[in-house]
């Protein structure tokens, strides 16, 4: 076992991406396989030498392919999409899959500046002897550019809309001029860029609509049917818990299947019958989150229950993801716990608990 | 004895059609057969008339029960529309051979002629789906077309076909056509004497070659029930061709194909694709670059090699514009989709052909009545004494029961009653064909209102719904169709226990009885209904009034306002009146009820007179007292005064308990009260408001006395001067 907590996408599909990369068929210029195979990647499926390929990412097929085909043109990829729909795992994967690196990540914050974006200087160095190649302190989009990679670009609205702006030059003229040196990078074959935001938050900055020109955008949505998230939540649960090594008992599958009906119903705003109407909390309530609660429940159960997951475990848990609103989202739940979850035989337990803690 | 070849087309496919054509050229037949009614063919001559324009449909019914009939629509790419004009203007014979319709028509047959099972109806597309294609035609350009000979080509569709029907069973009907197409594909081959083509859905193909002795298909067509049968051609419309039930043709998407069809595939046709898309977005109010454009072109070519496709097809464009033009939101293009996709083309048919039924009578009564249909809109007045005058209102009326709103009543609410009616007139190509379509309901105009009235009726189980119902019937002069409607309202009533849809019910039935005066007609059994929901809408009021939120609570309030002046014009006995009025004060008194509806029912009791003049000032008071929290007692305000400000001039003691109320509240809670204040008092004209505050503030204004200062004059020159300057921005 590695040190590391958590490996990069592809040191740990390191073996499916060899395969798929020996895949034969056309490669964009600087693209470690053919876009075929990068699709694959992402969906699953076999390699041409028969290694199996496991799913990154579940749902529409098509959208997978298009944001592929729009990265082997040299448009830049938007990823789209409410907090916790795999935007950032669909953009690791992405990078992983065709430049064989998913490391040159820049986050974007209220606090990032241009600096952070173009390049920085090495302020002894500059002291010293003035601008020069020795004393600029590369950045990673500086370096995708250079070795023709892809960079990643985290919550992009969440910076500054000058800031972002920046990258008007780098999209269109896929160079960056460096006017302290009289000097400009031009960008090598394969570079691009991914980037991720989300169109649920406030407190962002909208894209300028010149630099929305500039990308593709492919929305993720939230997962169709039930049976489609279940299956996510469980296999993502599967993957964190052997990376955290905790045990899996066996009933997780129908603990999932509960957790996500809970999430799905007050998500819609109505039971999965459609029968009745229900009020939604304020939070996203998320795949993602789902899959938080699980995991949380997993630990709870290994290192506390004695490796029994149960209601117990896993309702204060969803307590925690449901209630984001003290005052608002309180009623709402208690509404769904008396109108919807009493009912339910089979979620006895989740009510007396739920309604404890509440 | 000759060839025959066997083109299995896709139905609507622009590609088949496409290749139809280059196959009669190389083939040059002697006759051309085609899979449609055999007793039809009589009717094909007339596509080639030049005033024949795509959509139509060939249209079929029974003499005798014209409720029975069939279409066949047919589009500008419609591979048998395409043979059937190569034909003729090649001056080759052209015969349909599917079995007759005087055969389909008859009254034991199903009238499904649509086979259930959808690889059957359309194979390709099946095939397409197996694939992984959503859109068939782009499947046929991809792999079909990529076949440059087209003889190679229909014989792959065949063998195709051999594939998917192993181990079909066809069900009788199919049994039937495809023995009837066989026996007329013999029969003219053994008369012919050059090649035979044959143009039949591409799932026929493999039944149509196989070796059948002709004793058993005769055994098998012998003694089928027959009926008369008229047939004549019927103006249809894209967004109809999308239809996959009843009569459409289930093309998805008509212009896409109707695009394929004129312009190809190809990067030019592409680009002439997103162009066209663009226009919509643009025209919808979005956003659509030309620099978008190009990408989204580009990103197309991108997906179709991403996909594996040889070039780019229907889904790539679709999923490149939403990623280009439409910031990834699915949602806008299902916004254009219907624009974009179905259009809205209506299609002509010569004026020398017969007309189908609805529309022959239509133009007979248009004729009587003097009413010519005009596409610009012009108004109509109608005076309903006269008989001219109820000949053509009800004609009207009719129409619109039919969904034809070749006339719309302005002002409807006003002039009921009188026997005034004030009609826009504007026609519309696409009325002809929805009149053609409700041959279902019956021959005549008045049958078919009759009809359709009568089945909604039937299915509707809103008391209101229905209720407006039979006040179309009466108006359209249907009276059975009212009594069917009188008496499901009887059990409706007894039925429903809930006051906003009894209350809903009130305002049609009132009007119903009204226009009964001015039409002449029975309508006992509808005083009696109408008693009945009064009295049963008053028993509920009380209780429906209590527990609402805020949006349910101005929902109820304007629907008793409105049920409260239906009854007041309906003059019911005094007992019934009685009992309503009840309902209100009750509802009025307790402090249950929601405020807003509590304080309109305290309002029109006192109106009514049920509450005295002290006895409301007093409930007033009580409801507008400091200890009630704010909100309450401004909804009890609202709920009062709305549209009836005028009260406060005239009534002091009303006045009093208001101006003691509004003088208490707090700054906070009065700002919070202004928009309401407005809304109550912008109802009174300037003049009633000089009253009212002259009431409140006595004649000299309560002291609150305005004078010119004392050097007003001087002042005023110097801020002219300055406001001349801002205005006409001299510096």
């Amino acid at each position: 076992m590695n040190d590391v907590l958590r490996q990069p996408a592809e040191v740990i599909w390191k073996a499916e991406i060899d395969a798929l990369c020996a895949n034969a068929g056309s490669k964009p210029a600087g693209w470690a396989m053919t876009p075929q195979a990068a699709v694959t990647y992402l969906l699953g499926g076999e390699a041409a030498d028969g290694t199996q390929i496991t799913p990154k990412y579940v749902g529409q097929k098509r959208l997978i392919e298009t944001a592929v085909a729009t990265l082997a043109t040299d448009r830049a990829l938007l990823l789209l999409g409410v907090p916790g729909t795999a935007k950032s795992r669909v953009s690791e994967h992405l990078a992983a899959a065709i430049a064989g690196d998913s490391t040159l990540v820049v986050q974007c914050t209220a606090g990032t500046d241009e600096n952070q974006i173009r390049y920085g200087w090495n302020y002894a160095q500059l002291l010293a002897n003035g601008p020069s190649d020795e004393a600029l302190v590369p950045t990673p989009l500086y370096r995708a550019m250079e070795t023709g990679k892809l960079c990643r670009m985290e919550e992009l609205t969440r910076m500054g809309s000058d800031v972002q702006d920046t990258l008007i030059t780098v999209l269109s003229e896929k160079m960056m001029p460096i006017p302290e040196l009289n000097k400009a990078i031009y960008a090598t074959r394969g570079f691009n860029i991914i980037a991720t935001a989300n169109n649920r938050d406030k407190g962002v900055n909208e894209l300028s609509s010149a630099l929305k020109r500039r990308f593709n955008v492919v929305v993720l949505p939230l997962p169709d049917d039930i049976d489609e998230e279940v299956s996510i939540v469980t296999k993502r649960v599967g993957e964190m818990a052997q990376g955290l090594e905790l045990p899996m008992p066996k009933n997780v599958a129908a603990e999932v299947a509960r957790v996500v009906t809970i999430f799905r119903e007050l998500r819609d705003g109505q039971t999965l019958d459609g029968k009745t109407a229900l009020k939604a909390p304020t939070g996203t309530l998320s795949t993602a989150e789902a899959i938080a609660v699980m995991v949380g429940g997993l630990s709870q159960a290994a290192f506390f229950s004695d490796g029994v997951l149960n209601a117990d475990g896993l309702a204060p848990n969803v307590l925690g993801a449901v209630v984001k609103d003290p005052v608002q989202d309180k009623t709402v739940l208690a509404e769904y716990l008396e109108t919807v979850v009493k009912k339910r035989r089979d979620y006895a337990d989740y009510y007396s608990v739920l309604t404890e803690i509440l | 004895m000759s060839a025959v070849s066997y083109l299995g087309i896709r139905h609507h496919g622009p590609g088949s059609a496409r290749q139809v054509i280059a196959s009669l050229q190389a083939l040059h037949p002697s006759v051309v057969l085609i899979e449609g009614p055999a007793d039809l063919s009589d009717q094909i001559c007339h596509v080639a008339d030049m005033a024949m324009v795509p959509p139509v449909a060939l249209l079929a019914y029974a003499k005798d029960a014209p409720e029975r009939a069939v279409f066949w629509p047919f589009a500008r790419f419609s591979p048998e529309y395409q043979a059937m004009r190569w034909a003729i203007a090649n001056d080759v014979p052209v015969r349909f051979i599917d079995l007759a319709a005087s055969v389909t028509l008859a009254p034991d047959q199903s009238d499904d002629a649509i086979p259930a099972d959808p690889v059957a109806r359309d194979p390709i597309g099946a095939l397409a789906h197996a694939a992984g294609y959503e859109d068939g035609e782009s499947w046929w350009s991809d792999v079909i077309e990529e076949n440059p000979d087209p003889g190679a080509l229909f014989d792959a569709i065949a063998d195709a076909m051999i594939a998917l029907r192993e181990g079909h069973m066809p069900d009788p009907r199919e049994a039937l056509r495809e023995a009837h197409m066989r026996r007329a594909i013999a029969k003219a081959d053994k008369e012919a004497d050059g090649a035979v083509a044959v143009i039949c859905g591409a799932w026929h193909v493999p039944a149509l070659r196989e070796r059948v002795k002709a004793s058993d298909d005769n055994a098998l067509l012998r003694g089928l029930p027959k009926v008369k049968v008229q047939a004549t051609w019927a103006p249809w419309t894209s967004p109809r061709l999308a239809r996959a039930t009843g009569y459409g043709a289930g093309v998805a998407a008509p212009l896409w194909y109707d695009h394929i069809w004129e312009n190809g595939t190809g990067a030019q046709a592409d680009a002439l694709w997103v162009a066209r898309m663009a226009r919509v977005l643009r025209d919808e109010g979005f956003d659509a670059s030309t620099a978008s454009l190009i990408e989204a072109v580009r990103l197309t070519r991108s997906l179709a090699a991403v996909r594996d496709r040889p070039a780019p097809g229907f889904e790539e464009m679709r999923d490149a514009a939403i990623s280009t033009l439409m910031m990834g939101e699915p949602l806008q293009w299902r916004i254009i989709e219907t624009r974009l996709l179905l259009g809205d083309q209506v299609g002509q048919i010569p004026d020398n052909l017969p007309l189908a039924p609805l529309l022959e009578d239509l133009q007979k009564q248009q004729k009587k009545l003097r009413l010519k249909p005009e596409a610009l809109e012009r108004e109509l007045s109608l005076d309903l004494r006269s008989d001219a005058g109820l000949a053509r209102s009800t004609l009207l009326h009719r129409l619109t029961s039919l969904d034809v709103p070749w006339g719309r009543l302005i002002d409807p609410g006003r002039s009921r009653g009188t026997f005034r009616e004030k009609w826009a007139l504007a026609w519309d190509a696409e009325f002809a064909v929805r009149l053609v379509e409700h041959l279902v309901y019956g021959p005549t105009i008045e049958a078919a209102a009759a009809g359709r009235l009568a089945e909604a009726i039937r299915g509707d189980a809103k008391l209101a719904d229905v209720a407006a119902k039979v006040r179309d019937a009466l108006v359209a002069q249907l009276p059975e169709v009212a009594s069917i409607g009188i008496e499901r309202l009887d059990v409706l009533a007894a039925e429903t226990d809930d006051c906003a849809l009894m209350l809903t019910a009130l305002q049609p039935i009132v009007e119903t009885l009204r226009y009964g005066t001015a039409r002449d007609m029975a309508l006992d059994r509808m005083e009696t209904l109408l008693d009945r929901l009064i009295v049963q809408a008053a028993l509920a009021l009380p209780y429906a009034a209590r527990g609402l939120d805020e949006e349910e609570a101005e929902r109820l309030r304007s629907l008793i306002a409105s049920a409260d002046q239906s009854i007041a014009l309906s003059e019911r006995g005094p007992a019934v009146q009685t009992t309503w009025v009840s309902a209100l004060h009750d509802a009025g008194l307790t402090e249950l009820t929601a405020p807003l509806v509590g304080g309109l029912a305290a309002r029109l009791a006192y109106e009514a007179g049920r509450m005295s003049a002290a006895e409301i000032s007093n409930l007033m008071s009580l409801r507008l007292s400091r200890a009630k929290p704010a909100s309450m007692s401004a909804a009890f305000f609202e709920g009062f005064f709305t549209n009836a400000g005028l009260k406060l001039v005239h009534d002091a003691d009303l006045r009093s308990a208001v101006d003691a109320w509004v003088a208490a509240l707090d700054e906070e809670a009065f700002d919070e009260s202004l928009p309401l204040f407005r809304r109550v008092f912008s109802t009174l004209d300037a003049n009633e408001r000089c009253v009212l505050l002259e009431a409140l503030l006595g004649k000299a204004g309560g002291g609150i006395v305005g004078s010119f200062a004392p050097n007003a004059e001087e002042l005023w020159a110097a801020q002219l001067a300055k406001l001349t300057e801002i205005f006409e921005g001299t510096p």
